[in-house]
């Protein structure tokens, strides 16, 4: 038994499954490119960071790596410790600590910050973010 | 289909497209008896395409630095999501060019499409192919595997036959008396930017050539009829042909088809097939690995340059016969198109494929 099928239906038939098949390839090439693009795990992106004691003396400030990006611990009084994220909450450069003036100077917008990451000038729009510090031993436990 | 309707709309009321589509597309037409070796003009094209795009994925992560680059590339391999496809894709893709190119231009040989004042079409063809060669030997020495390190030292080598000029030559082309980082850095910069470059603007001067000329009729079959030569420019038209767009325009986009499944085959079922051991170990420049062979499509010359008792003439001979070549067109000139009233051209034709398939297998098993 043969059916008859008009050619344009033919054309429009054929068209339909070319243009599904291609978009199925299309997406099945686009995947590895995506997933090669995708973000690395740098390893830097651990939840808890553990630092010696003794690397912030009592007025310093001491940069570290926290989840993959810039954080700063403090000692501002003996025995005393401060964590906060060093990404200034404007448009994200690192804050520079200012030992005499015992606070933070973003060098892109003047933007200040206190030791504990309150905003005391210029364009940032938030405190700077706080992260949990616990003294563990002579271990400081960041997360 | 209304928005469709529109967008086309909209663009053909400002760059008159429908008009280019109906001369370039749908009125370019091919000969009626055109045949499937004229599609791998085409398959180049998209190999060409899938080369650049897998090497511009590569390069994120690849590290031109002799220390580097070795790790950088078991990096990509093993550690990048899909890293060792694009790798594949790129290091397996170039064997299949160097396939499709040599298809390419023995189809257009066999057939003396270089015929019919196509000798800028058959030269700029010709130079393509040597460029792409450079880009091959270039690429090799990349990944700084034994087998890259190796490889490039004898490739290189090889100039040093050249009198008077060769030493200083190895040096030169090496960057210094051996391969080294220097080596890495040229072969780098002209593999991934300078050939390239010049390579797409080859491939647009031939494209030209192609079409301002108008295609070669298939020499088969009772419409066979040589072109006369007139003493001026006339472009080879094809009245009542085949339109490209969409008869010719499926089967190029299905041999395209054929040949991608091909190379991701080889990948899939035979991906040692082009990786001896030697390409799994870092370059060691005090260790020679036995047995260091160049990729296949160098072996006739690297053979051909052992035959001969000395390596001068060896390399003298190479040349004559790749300039022989290069001024084929200028050199058959008769109007003869079909194959079987030109004997003596398919006689050495044939020749010529099995000497240069037997020095190949003499080379590698040698
Ligand atoms: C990147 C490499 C190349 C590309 C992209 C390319 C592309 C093309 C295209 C699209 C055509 C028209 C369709 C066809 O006949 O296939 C063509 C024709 C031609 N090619 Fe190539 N080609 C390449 C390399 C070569 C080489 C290495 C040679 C020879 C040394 C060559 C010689 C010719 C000739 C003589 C024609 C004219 C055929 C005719 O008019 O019938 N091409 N090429
Ligand atoms: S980014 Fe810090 S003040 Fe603008």
């Amino acid at each position: 038994m043969t059916t008859h099928v008009a050619p344009p239906q033919r054309r429009k038939f054929l068209i339909t499954m070319l243009g599904g098949l291609g978009a199925l390839i299309a997406a099945a090439s686009v995947w590895p490119v995506f997933r090669f693009l995708s973000p690395v795990d740098t390893g830097g992106s651990s939840n808890q960071v553990f630092l010696a004691r003794d690397v912030v003396a009592p007025g310093k400030a001491h940069f570290f790596q926290y989840q993959g990006k810039p954080a700063v611990i403090l000692q501002p009084t003996p025995g005393n410790f401060v964590a906060l994220s060093a990404v200034c909450t404007h448009l994200g450069c690192v804050v520079a600590w200012q030992e005499q003036a015992g606070e933070f100077l973003c060098p892109c917008h003047a933007g200040r910050f206190s030791a504990d990451g309150q905003v005391l000038g210029g364009p940032p729009p938030k405190p700077l973010e706080s992260l949990v510090v616990q003294l563990d031993g002579d271990q400081l436990k960041i997360g | 289909m209304q928005p469709i309707k529109w967008l086309v709309e909209f663009v053909e009321v400002r760059l008159g497209v429908k008009e280019l589509y109906n001369r370039e597309l749908k009125g370019y037409l091919l000969p009626r008896n055109v045949n499937a070796w004229y599609t791998l003009g085409a398959v180049l094209l998209a190999l060409f395409t899938l080369q650049t795009l897998t090497g511009i994925l590569l390069l994120m992560f690849y590290v031109p630095d002799a220390a580097k680059a070795f790790a950088s590339v078991q990096y990509i391999v093993n550690e990048v999501p899909f890293g060792w496809l694009f790798r594949m894709l790129h290091a397996i893709g170039a064997n299949v060019i160097v396939i499709a190119l040599l298809l390419h231009m023995l189809s257009v040989l066999f057939m003396a499409s270089y015929k019919g004042r196509r000798e800028f079409t058959w030269l700029s063809g010709f130079i393509i192919f040597n460029l792409t060669m450079g880009i091959c030997l270039t690429g090799y020495l990349l990944p700084w595997s034994q087998l890259s390190f190796w490889a490039t030292t004898v490739a290189t080598d090889a100039a040093g036959a050249i009198p008077i000029v060769g030493d200083y030559l190895v040096e030169f082309l090496r960057g210094g008396p051996t391969v080294g980082n220097q080596t890495l850095g040229r072969f780098f910069a002209l593999h991934v930017v300078g050939m390239p470059l010049v390579l797409l603007a080859l491939i647009g001067a031939h494209l030209f050539c192609v079409k301002r000329r108008g295609i070669s009729p298939p020499p088969f079959g009772p419409e066979y009829h040589a072109t006369e030569a007139k003493p001026f420019f006339e472009h080879e038209k094809h009245p009542g042909g085949v339109p490209f767009f969409p008869n010719y325009f499926v089967k190029d986009a299905a041999i395209i088809c054929f040949f991608i499944a091909f190379l991701l085959a080889i990948i899939f079922y035979a991906p040692g097939l082009f990786f001896p051991d030697s390409a799994f170990q870092p370059a060691d420049p005090f260790l020679t690995p036995p047995h260091i062979k160049p990729e296949w499509y160098f072996l006739w010359a690297y053979q051909a340059l052992k035959i001969f008792p000395s390596e001068i003439i060896g390399l003298g001979v190479q040349g004559a016969f790749m300039t022989f070549l290069a001024l084929l067109p200028f050199i058959d000139r008769g109007p003869e198109r079909r194959p079987a009233k030109r004997p003596l051209f398919v006689t050495c034709y044939v020749l010529g494929i099995l000497l240069i398939v037997a020095i190949s297998i003499w080379g590698h098993y040698s």
